[in-house]
């Protein structure tokens, strides 16, 4: 019964997208194969999501009782014109509990103009390239898991992380057959708090409401090194933001922290492999009313995956994923999340597919709000996530 | 037949066999494209999006099938992934506006005749005719 009324909580404009991402496609072409219109590919996903947890609330959605309050859909227009410009938009739509809603977001809208493989240049709005998957982390078509390990990349703050508003230098420099390809990329720009970001949240329910995004610069850079060795790629990134915003009731300010990850996956036939470890120090200031609040938190997470292709249509894997604020007493479960995750995946054919996952969560440091959970949390919990999207 | 023959034969069998399946894949090009052979490290980069341009230099298109057992041998033979991975890397550069796609065919005769139509084209096909305008590359490792 629950799960029927939360699927009328659904935008009427969220599901008018999304019958319009999947129906324009199918009835212009008659397939769903990514289309090519006199050079100009279109391409798009759509995900529904469900998840019912133990106890506890997880991400807003009243999780306890089972709930759909989960959609993705996002739809991207590209052309080349010439051998070196590429340009392109990305729209996107979500609802995640009481994250997101019907507004469109541009996820991305850039030119990107490569002068050679060793050098090209992007700019407009841009994925972040930091870490295995910030940039990827909003496309659930490409991931076995439904939920990525949390610690490194929330889900509730991803509006925040995902993209600048500003310029990226990337390229490729082959080091020889015996040494591999070193792949590298650098930005600057602006990246913003959507006003329907999981941070927004948090500062609400301290009494915090911002009605205007907050944000500051950012800059940094991702360094890959493609190994000799076929499917190994080990780097390093790293992340300078600053962060400011006002609200009528106080402000909130953050000078520029650095925020290092370094990584490796390995990727070949059936396997793959990933680890990741990940810091974010934070030394902000809040301020509400007269009040001036010292808010410091050093997050330190990290996560190791491996998955397996059991078959064509069907893979499987499994993760751990820690994260712990070691500014604040860390044997409080307020203080961390562990997260063990199993998954499995199901390709009906290249564009349907479905999923499933259990979570046993330790601990209540990430994905949980008080104005959800209003009678406190329980610090161990489990969680099962199911979704079934379709892509083209 | 001794078990010994027996081994030796299937051996061979299987042999002939892994040739004809190396056999099955033909590499062709636009006739404008200047190599005539190319390595496998090569096209996996070109086919994998981190390289644009042939060793020469000159710029590169790669066009793939959708699907079949063509498609698969090439990806599994020259590339090095399995359709599955190939499709999900594709997609992940996609929907993170870091480029676009290999187009892609239904029919070999729709992707020669674009291959023979477009500079730098380069794709994969199981046969070719004398009547086709396009390049055969050699593939070495």
């Amino acid at each position: 019964m629950h799960a029927v009324q939360c699927m009328h909580l659904l935008s009427r404009h969220l599901l008018l997208f999304l019958s319009i991402c999947a129906c324009c496609v199918y009835t212009c072409t008659g397939t769903l194969y990514a289309q090519d219109l006199a050079g100009i590919a279109v391409h798009g996903f759509v995900s529904q999501g469900f998840l019912f947890s133990s106890s506890n609330n997880y991400l807003t959605m009243k999780s306890s009782d089972g709930s759909l309050q989960w959609t993705d859909g996002a739809v991207n227009i590209s052309d080349s014109l010439g051998e070196n410009l590429h340009v392109g938009i990305q729209v996107h739509m979500y609802q995640l509990g009481e994250f997101g809603g019907s507004n469109l977001q541009v996820d991305w809208a850039s030119g990107d103009y490569r002068v050679n493989d060793r050098f090209g240049i992007r700019a407009g709005k841009v994925k972040t390239v930091w870490g295995l998957f910030n940039d990827s982390q909003d496309i659930d078509a490409v991931f076995l898991w439904i939920l990525l390990p949390q610690g490194s990349y929330p889900i509730d703050h991803k509006s925040f992380y995902l993209a600048h508003v500003g310029g990226d230098v990337y390229g490729a420099l082959s080091l020889g057959k015996r040494a591999g390809t070193l792949h590298y990329d650098g930005y600057a720009g602006q990246a913003t708090v959507d006003l329907n970001d999981g941070y927004i949240k948090q500062f609400a329910d301290i009494g915090l409401v911002f009605t205007n995004s907050l944000g500051g610069k950012t800059y940094g850079g991702d360094l890959r090194w493609e190994t000799p060795l076929r499917g190994l790629t080990i780097g390093s990134s790293g992340d300078m933001q600053a962060v400011d915003g006002t609200a009528p009731t106080g402000s909130v300010h953050s000078p520029a922290l650095f925020t290092p990850s370094m990584y490796a996956q390995f990727s070949r036939g059936k396997v793959y492999l990933a680890a990741e470890y990940d810091r974010e120090p934070v030394n902000a200031t809040i301020t509400i009313g007269s009040a001036v609040l010292p808010f410091v938190v050093d997050g330190r997470s990290w996560f190791a995956m491996g998955s397996y292709r059991l078959s064509k249509k069907f893979q499987a894997g499994s993760y751990y994923s820690h994260y712990v604020n070691k500014a604040a007493d860390t044997t409080q479960p307020a203080n961390y999340s562990k997260d063990w995750v199993v998954s499995g995946r199901y390709d009906f054919n290249s564009y349907f597919y479905g999923k499933i996952e259990g979570h046993f969560l330790h601990g209540t440091n990430l994905g949980y709000y008080t104005s959800t959970n209003p009678n406190g949390l329980t610090p161990n919990s489990k969680m099962l996530a199911a979704k079934i999207g379709f892509t083209f | 037949m001794s078990k010994a023959r027996f081994l030796i034969l299937l051996l061979a069998s299987l042999g002939s066999w892994s040739a004809a399946r190396a056999q099955d894949i033909v590499l062709v090009a636009n006739q404008g494209v200047k190599i005539s052979e190319i390595t496998n490290a090569d096209l996996r980069a070109i086919f994998m999006g981190t390289r644009t341009r042939f060793a020469d230099g000159s710029h590169a298109v790669p066009v793939t099938l959708k699907g079949g057992p063509v498609h698969e041998v090439f990806l599994k033979t020259h590339i090095g992934e399995s359709p599955e991975e190939f499709r999900s890397e594709w997609r992940k550069v996609v929907f993170t506006g870091q480029g676009a796609m290999p187009k892609a065919f239904d029919s070999e005769s729709d992707l020669i005749e674009y291959v023979g139509a477009t500079p730098g084209a380069v794709g994969y096909v199981s046969r070719i005719s004398s009547q086709n305008r396009v390049k055969v590359l050699a593939a070495v490792k």
